[in-house]
C-alpha cells in the first residue's frame, strides 16, 4: 500500500495510495486508491454508490483527511495543505451555493479570499460569468436560480480563480434528464476552452464514458480499472468492470489453449469459444463476455453457422431496440440481446434461432480468491 | 346557529370570523337540519371551551387592569373610580420612574448581549456536532429550561454571594483580599439573568441554524477561506436571522424578569417588573402599578418594531428581496 | 472543514467552559444540599441529609408542595380539555378566520407574566377569587393552554391528513378516523403539552405571588419568601427535589414520544 508503484509520476494530479477509514465503522470507505490524471485531462471516478468515490475526491480537494496515502500536484505534495490553501476548485453535489449572495457575490468569493483587487475582481467575475452563459444574471439571488443555473454559477465560482485542478461531485445528478445532456456538453466545452486538468465523479456510466479522456472505475473503495473510455468498455479488467459500465453476458469457463492474444475458453453448456484477451495459462478460470449489441440473432441462417443455437425466451420492445432472451440449446447459459427496432420483423418467443457475435467475445479474468491480497489500482499504467 | 353565533362573538375582535362563516352555508342546511356539523360549527364547538378560558384568564384581566391605569389612587390603597390621565402623567414626572425605566431597559441590553455571546457558540457547537452524543448535549444546554429559576437562582447567590464560591476560591487563591460585590447589585443580576436566559437563546439559535449546510463551510474552505473567513463571510451572515430572534426573545423575558432581579438584586436594584410587585403589593397602589405595566407594554411594543425592521433587513440579504420563492 | 490541534482544543475547551457555566447553579446547589452547616458556604466540610429532613419536616414547606401539585395537576387536566380540542379545530379544520383563531390562541405566550399577574389580581381581587384554588388555578390556565395547544398542532403538523382520507375511503367512520388516527396522532403531543402545562404551572412564580396569599401559598412562592430572608442548606435541597422532579418529566415526555416511534415503526 505504500508504494503501488505508479508509472505516471509525472501526472499533474497523483493519488498515491489513498486510504480512508473511519472508526467504528468497520471496514474502510476508500481502500488504497492511486492513480495519476495528466495535465487539461478531464478524469471520471465512476461507480456505484458508496464505493468511496466521493471520499476520494474529498480527500483530493482536502475536505477529508487521508487515513494513509498522498496526494499530489505538480509533484508537490499537498496531503497536509488545508483546503483553502490547496487551490483546487471544487463543485459540490448540491453546488453549495451561499444564499446570502447574489450570483456575482458567490462567483468573486473566491477572489475576494485570493485580495484579489475590486476592479481586477469585477472583470473576471464578468469573464467567469460569461464563460458559463450567465453574464445577465449577476444581480441574481441564488435561491431564484433554476437547477441549471445553480450548476453554472457553481461551475464559474469554481473556475475564477483558475485553480490548480477542477473538482466536480455528482455534477449533474440533480438535474432533469434533457439539462444533463445539454450541461453535459457545456462541462466539457468549458473544460476544453479553459484547458484544466478535472476529476469528476459520477454512478452514470454514460457521464462518464461521453464525458471523460479517462475512467477510473471504482469499486467497494477500489480502484477496479483506469483506462480510456474505449478501454474500460471493450476490454473491462474484471466482472464489476464488466457489468456496471454497459450491459454484459458473462459466460464462466476455463481457458483451454491460449494463443497471443486470444484464448480458447470452454463454456459448460456452449463449448469451445475464441475470446480476445490476456490469459496467462490454460487452466485459469474466466468468463467470456459478449454485449448484448453485438449478439446477432438470426432466424433463417443454417445451424452451425454461427457460434451456437438457441430458442428465444422473451423479446422485449423499447422504441428504439428490441432486446431478447434466448437460451442456448435445451438447457445451456441465457444471454441477453439487443437488435435496433425497424431493421427487420422481431423474433417471436419460441422461435429458434442462430446466435453469433462475430469476434465480440472478450474474456474477463475471474475475481481474485482473495480479494485483500489484490494489488491496489491493478488496471492502472 | 346564532346562538352558536353570539357564544363566540364576546371574544377578542378576531373570533367573529369564525361564526360569521356559518351562515355562508345555512340557506342549504337550514334551521331544518340543525344536526349537521359544518366545519365553521365544528370548529366554533371545539374552539368554545378554550375561548372561554382565555377570556376568563387573558383577555379579561387585560382589560380590567388597562382600565385601572386610568383610576386615581388615594392614600391608603383607596382607588377613585375615575377616567384620568392623572397617573400617568404623575409617573411620567417622576425621575425615580425615570430611572427605573432606564434600569430595566440597561439590564435588558446587557443579559441580551451576554447571553447572545455566550450562547452563540453553544448554538453553533450543537447545530454541527456530528457526535452520537448530540441529543444528550442539546438536552443539557436545554432542560435549565423546565427547572425552576427559583432554584436555579438560588444557586447564583450560592455561587455569586460574599460566602460565595467565587469568592471562597479568589480568597483561597490569595487573589483578593475582601469579598467581590457580586451580589445585590446589578452585575450579580447580570450574571445570573444571563444564565438563566441561556438555554431560551441556544432553543431558539439551533432552529434558527436551518440554513447552516456545513457543505457551505467546504465550499467557502475550497475557494481559499480560512476558519475566519469562513466564519464571518458564511457562517455569521447565514445565522443572524436566528441570533437576532434569539436576541428579541431575550430581550423581552430580561425586561419583564422578576425572580432573578428581586432575589440576586437584594432590594437595590429597581427594575420595572421589582416596581410594579412593590407598587400593587407593598404599597397597594394599584393605579401606578396599572400605568407601569402599560409602560411596559409600550417597551414591549418598541422592542418588536425594531426587530421586525432589522429581521427584515438581514432577511432580505440573507434570502434576497424577500422571498424565499423557488 | 478541518481545524488544527490547537483550534480543537480551544474550542472544545471554550465549549466545556460554556457548559459548566450554564450548569454552574444546579450543580452548586446539589453539592450544597448536603453540606452540614446551617448557612449556606463553599465547599462543604461536611456530608449529610439533615437538609432533605429539615425540608421534609418542615410544615410550610409540605402544605405549599401539595398546593402546589394539585393545582398543577387540575391546571394541566383543564388546559388540556381546553387546548386539545383547539388544536384539532386549527390544524384540520378549514374556517375563516382561522389565522386570527390562531395568533389569538398563542397570545397569552407575548404578554410578561409581570403584567399578567398584576392583571388577574386586579380583576380576582374584588371577587374575591385571591388566595384560593380557583383563582390559582384560573390564572395557570391562560398561560398553560398556549403551550398545549403548540404541542398538539405541531404533532398533528408532521401528520400527513391525508392518512385520515385513506383511513375515510377503508370505511373508517368519523368516530373511528378519531379514535383509530387522529388520537394516536397526537397522543405524543398531548402528553408532552399535559406535562409542559403541569410543569409550568408547577414552576410558575410570578404569577402566583399576585394572586396567592397565606392560605394558599404554591412552592415556588414558599421558597422565594424563604430565600429572602435566610438561604441555607435546606433550600438547595428543595431545589433539587424541584430539579429532580422537573429532570424526571423531561424524560417521561422522551418516553413517551420515543415509545410512541417505537410502535409506529412495529
Amino acid at each position: 500500500m505504500t508504494d503501488p508503484g505508479i508509472a505516471a509520476r509525472e501526472g499533474h494530479l497523483v493519488l498515491d495510495g489513498l486510504v480512508k477509514t473511519y472508526p467504528g465503522r468497520h471496514g474502510a470507505a476508500v481502500r488504497g486508491v492511486s492513480l495519476s490524471v495528466e495535465r487539461g485531462s478531464m478524469l471520471a471516478v465512476l461507480g456505484p454508490s458508496g464505493c468511496g468515490k466521493s471520499t476520494t475526491l474529498r480527500m483530493v480537494a482536502g475536505l477529508v483527511a487521508p487515513s494513509a496515502g498522498r496526494v499530489l500536484v505538480d509533484g508537490r505534495d499537498v496531503t497536509d495543505t488545508p483546503a483553502h490553501r490547496r487551490d483546487m476548485g471544487v463543485v459540490f453535489q448540491s453546488y453549495a451555493l451561499f444564499p446570502h449572495l447574489d450570483v456575482a457575490g458567490n462567483v468573486s468569493f473566491g477572489l475576494e479570499m485570493r485580495k484579489v483587487p475590486r476592479a481586477e475582481r469585477a472583470r473576471r467575475v464578468t469573464q467567469a460569468l460569461e464563460l458559463v452563459r450567465l453574464d445577465h444574471l449577476a444581480g441574481r439571488r441564488v435561491a431564484r436560480l433554476s437547477g441549471g443555473q445553480q450548476q453554472r454559477v457553481a461551475l464559474a465560482r469554481a473556475l475564477v480563480v483558475r485553480p490548480t485542478v477542477l473538482l466536480l461531485d455528482e455534477p449533474l445528478s440533480n438535474l432533469d434528464a434533457q439539462l444533463r445532456t445539454t450541461m453535459r456538453e457545456e462541462i466539457r466545452r468549458i473544460q476544453r476552452e479553459t484547458g484544466i486538468t478535472t476529476v469528476f465523479v459520477t454512478h452514470d456510466q454514460h457521464e462518464a464514458l461521453s464525458m471523460a479522456d479517462s475512467v477510473a472505475v471504482m469499486h467497494e473503495g477500489r480502484l477496479e480499472q483506469l483506462g480510456s473510455p474505449q478501454e474500460v468498455y471493450e476490454r473491462p479488467a474484471g466482472h464489476f468492470v464488466a457489468e456496471f459500465v454497459g450491459r454484459a453476458n458473462l459466460l464462466p469457463g476455463t481457458v483451454a489453449r491460449v494463443a497471443g492474444n486470444e484464448a480458447e475458453v470452454e463454456v459448460p453448456g456452449l463449448g469451445t469459444v475464441t475470446a480476445t484477451g490476456h490469459a496467462p495459462a490454460p487452466g485459469d478460470r474466466g468468463s467470456v463476455m459478449v454485449r448484448p449489441h453485438r449478439i446477432s440473432l438470426d432466424a433463417e441462417a443454417p445451424a452451425g453457422s454461427g457460434a451456437a443455437r438457441g430458442t428465444v425466451l422473451s423479446a422485449g420492445y423499447t422504441g428504439e431496440t428490441v432486446a431478447y432472451r434466448v437460451r442456448v440449446g435445451a438447457d445451456g447459459p441465457e444471454l441477453d440481446a439487443e437488435h435496433p427496432s425497424g431493421a427487420h420483423r422481431p423474433h417471436a418467443p419460441g422461435t429458434e434461432v442462430e446466435i453469433s457475435w462475430d469476434g465480440a467475445a472478450r474474456l474477463v479474468p475471474a475475481p481474485t480468491p482473495a480479494p485483500e491480497t489484490a494489488k491496489p489500482g491493478d488496471g492502472a499504467t | 346557529m346564532t346562538a352558536g353565533g353570539t357564544g363566540t362573538g364576546t371574544g377578542t375582535g378576531s373570533d367573529r370570523a369564525a361564526p360569521a362563516a356559518a351562515p355562508a352555508v345555512a340557506p342549504r342546511s337550514g334551521p331544518a337540519a340543525p344536526g349537521r356539523w359544518t366545519p365553521a360549527r365544528t370548529a366554533t364547538a371545539l374552539l368554545l371551551p378554550g375561548l372561554v378560558a382565555l377570556l376568563l384568564t387573558y383577555a379579561m384581566p387585560l382589560v380590567w387592569v388597562a382600565r385601572m391605569a386610568f383610576n386615581e389612587p388615594l392614600p391608603g390603597g383607596a382607588i377613585r373610580q375615575t377616567l384620568t390621565l392623572g397617573t400617568f402623567t404623575d409617573v411620567l414626572g417622576d425621575a425615580h420612574y425615570w430611572r427605573v425605566i432606564w434600569r430595566t431597559v440597561e439590564l435588558g441590553t446587557l443579559v441580551t448581549v451576554f447571553t447572545l455571546l455566550l450562547s452563540y457558540p453553544l448554538a453553533l457547537f450543537l447545530a454541527r456536532t456530528t457526535s452520537r452524543w448530540r441529543g444528550l448535549l442539546v438536552a443539557l444546554a436545554v432542560t435549565p429550561l423546565l427547572i425552576s429559576s427559583v432554584a436555579r437562582t438560588f444557586g447564583w447567590m450560592a455561587i455569586l454571594g460574599s460566602q460565595g464560591v467565587v469568592n471562597k476560591t479568589l480568597m483561597s487563591v490569595g487573589l483578593i483580599d475582601t469579598p467581590l460585590q457580586l451580589a445585590n447589585n446589578m452585575t450579580g443580576v447580570v450574571i445570573a439573568s444571563t444564565e438563566i436566559y441561556m438555554p431560551f437563546a441556544i432553543l431558539v439559535m439551533i432552529s434558527g441554524f436551518g440554513r447552516l449546510d456545513p457543505e457551505l463551510e467546504r465550499a467557502a474552505a475550497s475557494l481559499g477561506a480560512g476558519r475566519l473567513a469562513v466564519l464571518r463571510r458564511v457562517v455569521l451572515p447565514l445565522t443572524l436571522p436566528g441570533v437576532l430572534t434569539a436576541g428579541l426573545l431575550v430581550f423581552v423575558l430580561s425586561l419583564s424578569g422578576y425572580v432573578t432581579p428581586r432575589l440576586i438584586g437584594g432590594g437595590r436594584v429597581f427594575v420595572l417588573a421589582t416596581e410594579i410587585y412593590d407598587e400593587a403589593i407593598t404599597a397597594l397602589n394599584w393605579p401606578v402599578a396599572a400605568v407601569l405595566s402599560m409602560l411596559l407594554l409600550v417597551l414591549f411594543g418598541l422592542v418588536v418594531v425594531v426587530y421586525t425592521r432589522l429581521q427584515r433587513l438581514v432577511e432580505r440579504r440573507v434570502l434576497g428581496e424577500g422571498g424565499t420563492a423557488s | 472543514m478541518r481545524a488544527g490541534p490547537a483550534g480543537r482544543l480551544a474550542w472544545g475547551t471554550l465549549i466545556t467552559v460554556l457548559y459548566l457555566f450554564l450548569l454552574a447553579p444546579i450543580i452548586i446547589v446539589f453539592v450544597v444540599s448536603f453540606d452540614d452547616a446551617t448557612f449556606l458556604r463553599f465547599p462543604p466540610e461536611g456530608l449529610t441529609l439533615d437538609a432533605y429532613r429539615q425540608v421534609f419536616d418542615n410544615a410550610d414547606f409540605r402544605s405549599a408542595l401539595q398546593v402546589s401539585a394539585v393545582t398543577a395537576s387540575i391546571t394541566a387536566g383543564l388546559a388540556l380539555l381546553a387546548g386539545v380540542p383547539a388544536a384539532l379545530a386549527l390544524s384540520r379544520l378549514r374556517f375563516r378566520g382561522r389565522e386570527a383563531m390562531e395568533s389569538a390562541f398563542l397570545s397569552p405566550l407575548l404578554v410578561p407574566n409581570i403584567v399578567l399577574g398584576l392583571a388577574l389580581l386586579v380583576l380576582f381581587a374584588p371577587i374575591p377569587l385571591t388566595d384560593t384554588y380557583t383563582g390559582l388555578i384560573l390564572a395557570h390556565l391562560g398561560i398553560t393552554i398556549p403551550y398545549v395547544v403548540r404541542t398538539v398542532c405541531a404533532s398533528l403538523a408532521g401528520a400527513d391528513p391525508r392518512a385520515e382520507e385513506a383511513a375515510r375511503t377503508l370505511g373508517a367512520n368519523t368516530f373511528t378516523v378519531a379514535r383509530r388516527i387522529i388520537l394516536p396522532t397526537i397522543l405524543p403531543g398531548v402528553v408532552s403539552g399535559g406535562v409542559i402545562a403541569f410543569l409550568l404551572s408547577f414552576d410558575e412564580t410570578v404569577i402566583s405571588l399576585f394572586v396567592s396569599g397565606q392560605s394558599v401559598t404554591p412552592l415556588p412562592v414558599a421558597v422565594l419568601q424563604y430565600v429572602e430572608y435566610r438561604s441555607d442548606p435546606a433550600i438547595a435541597a428543595l431545589s433539587v427535589c424541584l430539579v429532580v422532579l422537573s429532570v424526571l418529566a423531561v424524560v417521561l415526555v422522551e418516553r413517551s414520544l420515543g415509545l410512541r416511534r417505537s410502535l409506529r415503526s412495529g
